[in-house]
């Protein structure tokens, strides 16, 4: 009797230990949490807040020092020279500003096109795909393509001069508006997918009910089509507005000098001007204007976790 | 008067023809069902009066008005929708009051009117509330009070009723037509279920495939059905498949099985056709029509013995078992027992013959046999 118990539970062997550890983990919840959630923990402790606060500790520590571990000198210089010197503040005004445009156009276009994918047509995965089909190629290889198509003599300005609109080479490299053009380029995508997809999920019979009871289509979307998508509205201008306030990339190859942008300095601050704290004194002013405005998104109803779909 | 008139209405989708040559008219004030399998075009219709379709061809009168090409919004009609379609963002008044804000109903006459809804739906107090903690009842009453305090010329439902449980539902029927009665607006009905349909409306309109059967009063349409489809769709019916094999006098002999009965020829329901030139034909009765007998008595009376005996408190129900097919009957005579050999029997009153329409075989079908 005896044996045979033994040869039906006694695997012998690995698989024989796992179904012990298994048993052993049955009823302790708290054990099994820990084996959940404990690796990724180990990463985001290790990646992203163990480097976050060696910035915070840099970002008081005096110029030119470029050890990242705490113990150095306390001072707040490198504060009080990001809010004292207008150069920086303009920096970050302008970011502001151009964050702001992108993002309100970003919004315009993105959410129309989703309308349009939603309400007007039935080849509904074959545009989604056109949409982030972009997503394909390196965001390196795409700014290039658009230094190619607004330098001096580039693709834009061959036909407009064949078109006749302008006569001779024009370029618009490295202005205001290449900058824009690069962002409204690489977040559209972004934002259009959130939109359309608490635009999909929003039921046409609330539509048809605001019609049915009066009210004509401007003003059914309004008071639906608006109130309804409001949560992915907010997650889709998040997704643009926080990598365009940091950006460095697309304002340092489509701006060049004429555009600076705050991530444009912090960059340098690191790579060429080596001066570490200051550079990192920077990156928590943005941190901080960063999560002050992802508070605010999901304060007022945002839902990034949901992308807006409720 | 008539408030509601549609004149030859057609709807296609592509090859598929929704709605054939439907007319019919509502008068002011009347409770009218349309009725219908799913699929049979019924809520085509809706729409179409709603104004969320346009008719292919044919025209549809609201107060003596063409309204097709008119928007939605522009129509003087309100829709309790299947979904019930609540704003989500807005709150129990706010909902209600969305129709009476595009109307430009002053707020202070909009507020009473809100109260009176309310008060009429019995919500009265749930104005704060939002829709999505009512429970599915309440939310009907919301959906309701939504489209009757417009006060339309025609408030159309969209099944709403048929996501409650029975018990609910059957409520909800008995406040309909109270609010109905109270508000004297025309309400017009959408529903598949003809117990729905038979105890809240005044006249029924029957869908089949896009075309409309008859219209009727629940009673009419149970008693006088125009085809096999509305006998069989209306309350249960037994059909027994037979031929007529001679005809003389006005009567027409009618062979089930190895019997013949005679029959008025005249009496005999043909969409169309010659009825002299009609050999096979359905015979249909209800099966309260039915009794059970140990001799031949009636004008119909066909062998069998009892397969199944149900007992239901007020009549009792017999399933027999006969050479054409299975036939219930619903009678008070509680004397028969599962095998005995017995005559099921009626009379000419209670008997539909209706020719046969197509080629196609007509199939002895017991009525809720296989439900019972």
């Amino acid at each position: 009797m005896a044996k045979e118990v033994g040869r039906i539970s006694g695997d012998s062997g690995l698989s024989g230990s796992v179904r012990d550890f298994l048993d052993y983990i049955r009823d302790k919840p708290r054990v099994r949490l820990g084996l959940v959630i404990g690796p990724p923990l180990v990463v985001l402790i290790g990646f992203f807040i163990l480097p976050l606060v060696s910035i915070g500790f840099l970002s008081f520590s005096p110029p030119q020092q470029t050890n990242i571990l705490p113990g150095g000198r306390f001072t707040l210089q490198n504060y009080v020279r990001a809010f004292t010197q207008t150069v920086y503040l303009d920096v970050l005004w302008r970011t502001t500003v151009i964050t702001i445009q992108t993002t309100a156009i970003v919004v315009a276009i993105g959410y129309t096109m989703a309308y349009s994918i939603v309400r007007f047509s039935r080849r509904t995965s074959l545009l989604l795909l056109l949409v982030i089909l972009p997503f394909w190629t390196n965001y390196i290889i795409r700014m290039y393509a658009w230094i190619n198509i607004l330098q001096k003599g580039g693709v834009l300005s061959s036909i407009m001069e064949i078109v006749g609109i302008v006569q001779g080479e024009v370029g618009y490299l490295y202005t205001w508006q290449a900058v824009l053009i690069g962002f409204v380029y690489v977040w559209l995508p972004l934002a259009t997918l959130p939109f359309y997809a608490t635009l999909a999920n929003m039921d046409e019979d609330l539509i048809e009910a605001a019609k049915d009871l009066g009210a004509g289509p401007i003003k059914t979307f309004l008071t639906v089509t608006l109130p309804r998508t409001k949560g992915g509205l907010i997650a889709g201008t998040i997704l643009v507005a926080i990598p365009t306030f940091g950006s460095f990339i697309t304002p340092r190859l489509l701006g060049g000098t004429n555009v600076i942008m705050i991530g444009v300095v912090i960059e340098n601050q690191f790579g060429g001007a080596f001066n570490w704290p200051f550079g990192a004194a920077l990156s928590m002013i943005v941190s901080v204007l960063v999560v002050a405005l992802l508070v605010g998104g999901v304060r007022s109803g945002g839902n990034l976790y949901g992308m807006g779909g409720d | 008067m008539s408030i509601l008139e549609l004149h030859d209405v057609t709807k296609t989708f592509g090859d598929l023809v929704a709605v054939e040559d439907a007319s019919f008219e509502v008068s002011d004030g009347e409770f009218v069902s349309i009725l219908g399998p799913s699929g049979s075009g019924k809520s085509t219709i809706l729409r179409m009066i709603a104004g969320f379709e346009t008719p292919t061809s044919g025209e549809i009168q609201i107060e003596g008005r063409n309204v097709v090409g008119v928007p939605p919004f522009e129509r003087d009609v309100n829709m309790v929708f299947q979904s019930l379609a609540l704003f989500p963002h807005l709150t129990v008044a706010e909902n209600i009051a969305y129709g009476l804000k595009n109307r430009g109903v002053p707020k202070g006459e909009r507020e009473d009117r809100i109260e009176r809804m309310l008060e009429m739906v019995r919500l009265g107090g749930y104005g704060d509330r939002d829709p999505t903690e009512l429970s599915g009842g309440e939310q009907q009453r919301v959906a309701l009070a939504r489209a009757v305090v417009n006060e339309p010329n025609i408030v159309l439902f969209d099944e709403p009723l048929a996501s409650l449980d029975r018990k609910l539902r059957q409520h909800m029927q008995v406040e309909l037509q109270r609010i109905q009665t109270e508000t004297d607006i025309t309400f017009l009905y959408v529903t598949h279920d003809q117990e729905v349909a038979m105890s809240v409306s005044d006249r029924m309109v029957l869908l089949n495939d896009g075309a409309i059967e008859q219209i009727g009063t629940a009673e009419e349409l149970y008693k006088q059905p125009k085809s096999r489809f509305v006998a069989d769709f209306i309350g249960d019916v037994n059909t027994v498949p037979g031929s007529v094999v001679a005809r003389q006098n006005g009567q027409a002999i009618i062979e089930l099985g190895d019997s013949r009965f005679p029959f008025d020829a005249g009496s005999i329901v043909d969409s169309g056709r010659d009825t002299l030139d009609v050999e096979s034909v359905a015979v249909c009765v209800r099966p309260e029509g039915v009794r059970l007998s140990d001799t031949r008595g009636d004008s119909f009376a066909l062998p069998g013995r009892v397969r199944n005996r149900i007992y239901r408190g007020d009549q009792v129900s017999y399933i027999v078992e006969t050479d054409v097919g299975t036939l219930l009957a619903n009678t008070t005579a509680a004397g028969f027992g599962v095998g005995d050999e017995v005559y099921t029997t009626w009379d000419q009153e209670s008997t539909h013959v209706f020719a046969s329409e197509s080629e196609e075989a007509i199939e002895a079908s017991g009525a809720g046999v296989g439900g019972a």
